[in-house]
């Protein structure tokens, strides 16, 4: 006690702020992969009230650095440490993660996966619950995190009715809850939206605001570039850069690149619908697939969406881009036919319905996991096809550098990898329409530079793309077309 | 809305023990069937009640579907049944048995699912004293279906686009296609939901608080009185 009385009254004195985080030579590999340092010779001072983004390409070590923090590693995740980890002047050993609830609070990426209970408010109330807070503390604490984010409509809502970003919103404020002074956001935004990461930020700026100590590991930079005071770029788990607000500002879009790292400019994907509806119309003497009656409603009075008639380029790369909620995709889903819809295609003057739409539409999920059944990647590829052909199939795999994984179970491989399997069986199926729901949600610069490359390779050997996104960049990069879907998006 | 409200007790809902106490009688009275003919108008009572239950809860379309499955099997009980005969009769009878006993228990099932939270649940069971290594894995399967229901209709939407459907003498490994995914996706959910658990401090301390508040009112003891008159009815029959 009387040590930190002592340590605060120093950093009066000199700093001006307190140091809250200190990593001092601190190297780490987890125990079920010991031959890789996930983080070497790490050094890194975060001061009081300080908001900091840390950043880097897949694997970098961003994770494991807040993993450090909030006592997963090794709780969770065990593994080899050396160095020193201090927080709030209390040094770091085997401490158990239990000791940093209340004081850190983490929000994690995947929406899905983070809650205990299946209602809002038991969820708002679980971390002080295990704390065996008194009920009316409790309450109180609901209710002024509830005013403060602003979320009273969130309030006593089956979670598994919200929507990402709403879900996101719940976790940060079961975050809050527990008053932590240390927040830790690992890839927050890897499933929001434009809009849902815009939310996410006005929550971040809250705490901010309010003083708390921010950490975000993310590689979609835009949202908090200008919110951070400070961004650390990891590369291969050491610090390579260490950037203050000014440095900060001076980086560009290009260095940012050289650094594998996504743009800092915050565009809405909705300013790069350059194309109208009407306008592809007009221009339809080439060639085009032709969408008639799509609509689908989830109850008699709740619309999701009604389109007349929709024209998509043959042998292009269309971008959808549209609200949250607009129903982008079920649209999809309505597209390939695995949703019941009225709407008919025609493409290349022949009619599908609903359920003759197979083998001729594929869709790549955003979670691949959800598509690929069987025990190697290979087989995978050799289902897809109309008639098994090895060769064939081997060709395929060869285009998309999956050829040394071909013997692998495709649970094995890693997000990316999976995505291109489920690439392959699409090429594997001859459909020549093939549709992808957020291909690069949570990619890194270079992951999402290589969807791209395959984006363009698929183009030429003669698909129709169709994807839905809300990544800007990404559109820039390959996408010839961008339409805005749903509601009033229409006449931008 | 203000978090005090929306724990407060609604009318006419249920303690969870007494929903626990109903799910026991309607399994022990109407699915094992005791006391046999003597408490014939008490299972019909018995039947009519988780219809009541769910009306109250507001689940009114849940209610209805389970009040036509159950009309239909009674016209077949008592206006199909006595006109046929030999296979079909034998069919008929299975089929009328099942549902009548089965139905009524599963219905109460589904009512004490809908309206039960996880923090009434486990509230619940920490009043009765049921040991915390029995309550938290169940409090988990709460939590856990739902997300293993979502996972499940994700892949077989896949498996349905990619045109891979059970047939063709293939039955077993159409199961094993549908297994792997679910069972992937399933262990990776777990661990993000075990980690993220943690870190707000499930397990921390022996004892924990629930804001939930539970208890009986005039309603359950309606329900009691109830449950008691039919165990009482029962042991009377034995005496005589």
């Amino acid at each position: 006690m009387r040590y930190s009385v002592c340590a605060c009254y120093y950093c009066l004195l000199g700093l001006g702020v307190c140091a809250v985080i200190e990593f001092s030579h601190v190297s780490f590999a987890y125990a079920a992969n010991p031959g890789q340092q996930s983080l070497c010779d790490v050094s890194l001072t975060v001061h009081d009230g300080e908001c900091v983004l840390l950043t880097g390409s897949s694997g970098c070590g961003k994770s494991t650095f807040l993993r450090l923090l909030n006592g997963l590693i090794p709780e969770f995740y065990p593994g080899e440490r050396t160095g020193t980890v201090t927080i709030d002047n209390t040094l770091l050993t085997s401490a158990s993660v239990y000791e940093m609830v209340g004081k850190i609070g983490t929000v994690f990426q995947n929406p899905r996966s983070q809650f205990f209970t299946v209602d809002t408010t038991s969820e708002l109330a679980f971390g002080c619950e295990n704390l065996a807070l008194p009920e009316k503390e409790i309450l109180n604490r609901i209710h002024s995190t509830v005013q403060r984010f602003d979320i009273e409509y969130l309030v006593d809502r089956d979670i598994f009715k919200l929507s990402g970003g709403e879900k996101q919103k719940i976790a940060c404020a079961s975050v809050d809850v527990l008053q932590p002074g240390i927040i830790l956001l690992d890839e927050p935004s890897a499933n929001l939206d434009y809009k849902a990461a815009d939310d996410l930020r006005k929550l971040i700026q809250a705490w901010k605001s309010a003083g708390k100590t921010i950490l975000i590991a993310e590689h979609r930079i835009n949202y908090v570039w200008d919110l951070c005071d400070r961004v650390v770029i990891l590369q291969d788990g050491a610090v390579a850069e260490d950037l203050n607000a000014q440095q900060k500002e001076a980086l560009t879009n290009r260095q940012l690149n050289e650094w594998h790292l996504r743009s800092r400019a915050r565009v809405s994907p909705q300013e790069l619908v350059a194309v109208r509806l009407t306008d592809l119309r007009e221009n339809s003497e080439t060639e085009s697939i032709e969408l008639r009656g799509f609509s689908y409603q989830y109850t008699k009075d709740r619309k999701l969406f009604a389109l007349d008639d929709m024209h998509i380029q043959t042998n292009a790369v269309t971008a959808l881009v549209g609200n949250n909620g607009a129903g982008k995709t079920t649209f999809l889903e309505c597209l390939c036919g695995i949703r019941k819809c009225p709407g008919i295609l025609r493409y290349k003057d022949k009619e599908y319905r609903a359920k003759e739409r197979r083998g001729l539409v594929f869709m790549v999920m955003q979670d691949p996991n959800h598509q690929l059944f069987t025990e190697s990647v290979l087989d995978e590829v050799l289902i897809s096809q109309p008639e098994q052909d090895k060769e064939a199939a081997r060709g395929i795999l060869e285009k998309l550098d999956l050829l040394p994984f071909a013997e692998r179970h495709p649970m094995s491989l890693s997000g990316g990898q999976k995505q291109r399997v489920a690439i392959a069986c699409a090429v594997a199926s001859e459909c020549p329409i093939l549709l992808f729901d957020e291909p690069t949600s949570g990619l890194d610069y270079d992951s999402m530079r290589k969807v791209s490359a395959i984006m363009k390779q698929l183009k030429d050997t003669g698909h129709t793309i169709i994807t839905v996104t809300h990544d800007t960049e990404f559109i820039e990069t390959c996408c010839d077309y961008a339409l805005s879907f749903g509601g009033p998006a229409y006449d931008r | 809305m203000l978090p005090e409200a929306s724990i407060k007790k609604k009318p006419f809902a249920l303690d969870p023990r007494t929903k626990l106490l109903l799910v026991f009688m309607e399994a022990v009275f109407v699915l094992a069937t005791a006391g046999g003919e003597h408490l014939f108008f008490m299972r019909i009572a018995l039947t009519a009640l988780p219809f009541l239950l769910l009306l109250t809860a507001r689940r009114y379309k849940t209610c209805a579907i389970g009040l036509a499955v159950l009309g239909v099997c009674t016209v077949l009980e008592y206006l199909v049944f006595p006109q046929v005969s030999g296979v079909l009769a034998a069919f008929l009878l299975i089929i009328i048995t099942i549902v009548t006993r089965f139905f009524p228990a599963y219905m109460m099932g589904v009512y004490v699912i809908k309206t039960t939270t996880v923090s009434e649940f486990k509230a619940a069971m920490e009043r009765m004293h049921v040991p915390d290594e029995l309550t938290i894995p169940l409090c988990v399967m709460f939590r856990f279906f739902p997300t293993v229901h979502e996972e499940a209709v994700s892949i077989n939407a896949a498996m349905r686009m990619r045109g891979i459907q059970f047939g063709g003498g293939k039955a077993l490994s159409m199961l094993e296609y549908r297994l792997v995914p679910m069972i992937s996706c399933s262990a990776k959910i777990g661990e993000e939901l075990s980690a993220a658990a943690l870190t707000r401090g499930l397990g921390k301390s022996r004892k924990r608080t629930n804001i939930c508040r539970i208890g009986f009112g005039v309603f359950d003891w309606c329900v009691i009185a109830f449950a008691l008159a039919i165990i009482v009815y029962w042991a009377w029959g034995f005496v005589q």
